[in-house]
């Protein structure tokens, strides 16, 4: 009986922990991968330096698309909702396929397009477009900022030269806390 | 390992108590410490934590996070980013993950060392060269009741079923990330997994492109060096190779006179991993070490080993995907045995000892999702061991040529009975040449409660199955009249273990885990006699009993350049011999462990390239009963330190202090003269990444 004793002692010590634990656990809750990764693209709208050309009118549009599936949920029309750049209101937009992506000043790539990834950034070559994603490797495959997670924690690998081909300028800002990548030159 | 060998399994020491007289001191006075005292502990310090997280909790909102500049947008820590700190919070298990980032910072420079990141272990350094490590007890020089795999290669040796942590060792830098369990994992892992798993996990090769070299020095240890090169061999094809070096010095006897336990290593291996299609990822990864260690009785134990390790892993969908895993391990050691000794005359010669082992594994698995709330894993596993010995006159196993095989299969399933409550079922079934078919079953209830806070129970059955210590050992080989034997009738060591636990991120500063549990063992190792010959005596499975404990984890996350973390454990142990049984050792043998345990841990950045290390830990006094009368360790406090500068972006300084507030301290081994005391220490590394 003795140690029926001690084994309900260590479950009841056990439980009194977690039970005070519980009460306390309503502090706010700390912000999703995709909360942060939607605020840096919308950031990313201030911090990169469009042509002109990139946009069919002085105001029209700025426009983030999100190609392939969509992982930030609601987070990004947050981000951007009643947000613009100089004339340009901010707009996200979605598409399935190659084929439906129209002007955008910023395409997200998600994972699930990676594998189509050079023939996305043949199509945006000459749009003028910053092109984004967060699959392992993109940036050395010629996609202009990766993010990367560290410790928790959501770095940029900027990969200058594509954006310079692109005719975009990004921000020192952008630049100074990222790893700059060159693409891979591959056979 | 050395003292392993001759000394634990009792003879020498025990049974010279037994010849000169009747036991002393079999009833041990074990004082009652108050385990309440331990627990109201834990408890303040999760009030006190949990109120600050609350008072101080991080951005949360998109709004928030606007006001964000880049640099602190980066430096904002997310949950559910990686696999692991979401798993880790729906996790039901204790489990614990160290981090490649935790073990830079903490200035280790072996595995054993890095163990001591995890509060769920215990780890006792015992000399220069050798440490037991355990979870939930039985921490003894034949510790026998954890598994340990490096990238799915499974560690401990058959002979003892516990591990020679001198040889397990890589380039630190290049490990991903170690997973510690404690608990039993039986249903997955197999025998062995009882009071715990280690899943040591490298870098993929991918991860580590470019060149890294450190090197250093300072008192402990003397000087080390290791580098690593890491490229591109075709499109999709990674490889890296390393090599390493260090040269450890002599601890210290209590008396503060040198000890002679000086020891160095090499080791150099290589890791090559290929998406060779959009759904198939190959691994192929080997490494290979030598080392010498000088052995307090004088002579060297020599160790080598080489292993090679393929794995190919297919995508079969988004929820499904198969792999198919093997290895050849080959491990070589030989150990310079003393003579038996008894009342002063020597009963055998002083010999060696050598032992060559070499095991090929096959692992299958699949895991796919048999409809939207059911999710199945299950596999097969074949194992075959050859061992050989040299036996020594003092210590050797008979037969001295042993192959032995093992099959396995594994099954399991996770159903979600609700959205926040997952149910997981599974077993394990193996067949062992010793003792034919185990059964390994395990259930576990995991109930989130918040998309941060979980919940966990579970409840499983481990087994230890015998090793050829409890089944072959012979301590006095033919010629020589052996004084201990393993014993053919030795059979498995079980654990019913009854689990509960809490894991949860409060705000976004404060992380923390509690668990508990109430283990049942039976026919755990004793030792017996035949009255009319007493001698040899042998191994018999005359022990039963129960643990119970708690272990709490808590991080906290000061500000963006300072964390804290705090760790205690809460063990309970209560051996005794069955009813009609009998143990030389009054079932104090196999449980040489602290009641309680603390560490606290501070992480702190300083102007942007320095950083700033500190961990405290406290060990409970053990009580080492495999001596003639029971001793003890004294429970201590100790210290390690890190000062490191990024003098570049690539160049890496740091200064380690460990064991910083005793000249010397002993953290294991019965007391007598020879017991080894570890000094204090510090070291200096350069380290260079390009």
């Amino acid at each position: 009986m003795a140690v029926l004793r001690r084994a309900l002692q260590a479950l009841l010590c056990g439980t009194l922990v977690m039970m005070l634990c519980l009460r306390t656990a309503c502090g706010a809750e700390a912000p999703t991968e995709y909360q942060v990764k939607a605020v840096f693209v919308y950031n990313f709208s201030h911090f990169v330096e469009w042509p002109p050309q990139a946009f069919a009118a002085a105001d029209a549009p700025f426009v983030i698309g999100i190609l392939g599936g969509d992982p930030f949920g609601a987070h990004l029309d947050e981000a951007v909702h009643g947000e613009q750049i100089g004339q340009h209101p901010l707009l996200v937009r979605r598409f399935h396929s190659i084929d439906e992506i129209g002007d955008c000043q910023i395409l997200y790539i998600d994972r699930a397009a990676s594998a189509q990834l050079p023939q996305i950034l043949a199509a945006q070559a000459h749009r003028g477009t910053l092109t984004v994603s967060d699959f392992d490797g993109a940036a050395e495959h010629g996609v202009m900022i990766q993010f990367a997670t560290e410790n928790n924690r959501i770095r940029l690998r900027i990969n200058v030269e594509a954006a310079r081909a692109a005719g975009l300028t990004i921000s020192s800002k952008l630049l100074r806390p990222a790893d700059i990548v060159g693409t891979r030159t591959k056979d | 390992m050395e003292e392993g060998l001759t000394e634990e399994p009792v003879a020498k020491t025990r049974i010279s108590g037994r010849i000169d007289g009747p036991l002393l001191c079999g009833q041990l006075c074990r004082a009652h410490v108050r385990a309440m005292l331990g627990i109201a502990a834990a408890i303040l310090a999760v009030c006190i934590c949990s109120a600050r997280a609350q008072a101080d909790s991080g951005p949360a909102t998109i709004g928030e996070l606007k006001q964000l500049n880049v640099e602190d947008l980066m430096n904002v820590e997310v949950t559910s980013v990686a696999r692991h700190p979401e798993k880790l919070l729906h996790a039901a298990s204790a489990i614990q993950v160290i981090t490649q980032e935790d073990i830079r910072r903490s200035g280790a420079t072996s595995i054993p060392e890095a163990l001591r990141l995890a509060d769920n272990l215990e780890v006792a350094q015992k000399n220069s060269h050798d440490w037991d490590i355990s979870a939930r007890g039985f921490n003894t020089a034949l510790a026998n009741k954890l598994l340990v795999m490096i990238d799915g290669r499974t560690v401990y040796s058959p002979l003892f079923s516990g591990v020679f942590w001198d040889v397990q060792d890589y380039l630190l830098e290049d490990i991903d990330r170690i997973e510690v369990i404690s608990g039993p994992g039986g249903a997955l892992w197999g025998a062995n997994a009882v009071n715990g798993v280690i899943n040591i996990i490298t870098k993929s090769a991918k991860d580590t492109q470019g060149l890294y070299a450190d090197a250093g020095g300072g008192s402990q240890p003397k000087d080390f060096t290791g580098v690593r090169y890491g490229g591109e061999i075709g499109s999709g094809t990674q490889f890296r190779i390393y090599g390493k070096y260090f040269d450890r010095g002599d601890e210290v006897l209590a008396n503060g006179s040198p000890e002679s336990d000086a020891w160095h290593q090499g080791q150099g291996g290589f890791r090559i991993d290929s998406q060779a299609s959009a759904q198939d990822r190959l691994t192929l990864q080997g490494d290979m070490y030598d080392g010498r260690e000088d052995v307090q009785t004088g002579g060297i134990t020599d160790t080598s080993g080489a292993n090679v390790l393929g794995r190919w892993t297919r995508t079969l969908s988004d929820d499904s995907n198969l792999s198919l895993q093997s290895y050849i391990d080959q491990t070589h050691r030989s150990i310079p045995e003393t003579p038996l000794m008894l009342d002063g005359l020597a009963f055998t010669p002083a010999g060696t000892f050598y032992d060559d082992l070499i095991t090929y594994d096959v692992d299958f698995q699949h895991q796919f999702q048999l409809d939207p709330r059911d999710r199945v894993v299950w596999g097969l596993g074949f194992r075959r061991t050859e061992d050989a010995v040299i036996n020594a006159p003092s210590v050797g196993f008979l037969p001295a040529v042993l192959d032995q095989s093992l099959y396995s299969a594994f099954v399991q399933d996770e159903f979600t009975l609700h959205k926040d409550l997952s149910f997981t079922l599974g077993t394990k079934l193996e067949h062992n040449a010793f003792t034919g078919f185990e059964y390994e079953p395990d259930a576990r209830l995991s109930w989130s409660l918040s998309s941060n806070q979980a919940l966990w129970a579970a409840v499983s059955r481990a087994v230890r199955t015998p090793s050829l210590i409890d089944r072959d050992l012979s301590e006095g080989t033919p010629p020589y009249l052996a004084l201990l034997e393993g014993s053919s009738n030795f059979t498995s060591e079980t654990l019913l273990a009854y689990e509960l636990g809490y894991r949860a991120q409060l705000g976004s500063k404060f992380t923390t885990s509690v668990s508990t549990f109430y283990n049942q063992y039976n026919d755990v190792r004793s030792t017996s006699f035949t009255p009319a010959t007493i001698v040899p005596l042998y191994f018999a499975n005359n022990l039963e009993g129960d643990t119970y404990g708690t272990e709490f984890s808590g991080n906290y996350q000061v500000s963006n350049d300072w964390s804290l973390h705090a760790g205690y454990t809460l063990l309970r142990e209560n051996l005794r011999v069955k009813p009609g049984g009998y143990d030389l050792n009054d079932a104090l043998n196999e449980t040489a462990d602290p009641k309680h345990q603390f560490s606290l841990r501070s992480s702190l950045n300083l102007l942007g390239r320095a950083e700033f290390d500190a961990a405290l830990r406290w060990v409970d006094t053990l009580l080492t009963n495999n001596g003639a009368t029971p001793g003890t360790v004294p429970s201590y406090f100790e210290l390690n330190t890190r000062l490191a500068w990024h003098a570049s972006d690539r160049l890496e300084i740091s200064v380690v202090g460990q064991n910083l507030l005793h000249p010397y301290h002993v953290e294991y081994g019965f007391p007598d003269p020879t017991r080894v005391e570890i000094q204090r220490s510090v070291y200096g590394k350069l380290a260079w990444r390009y």
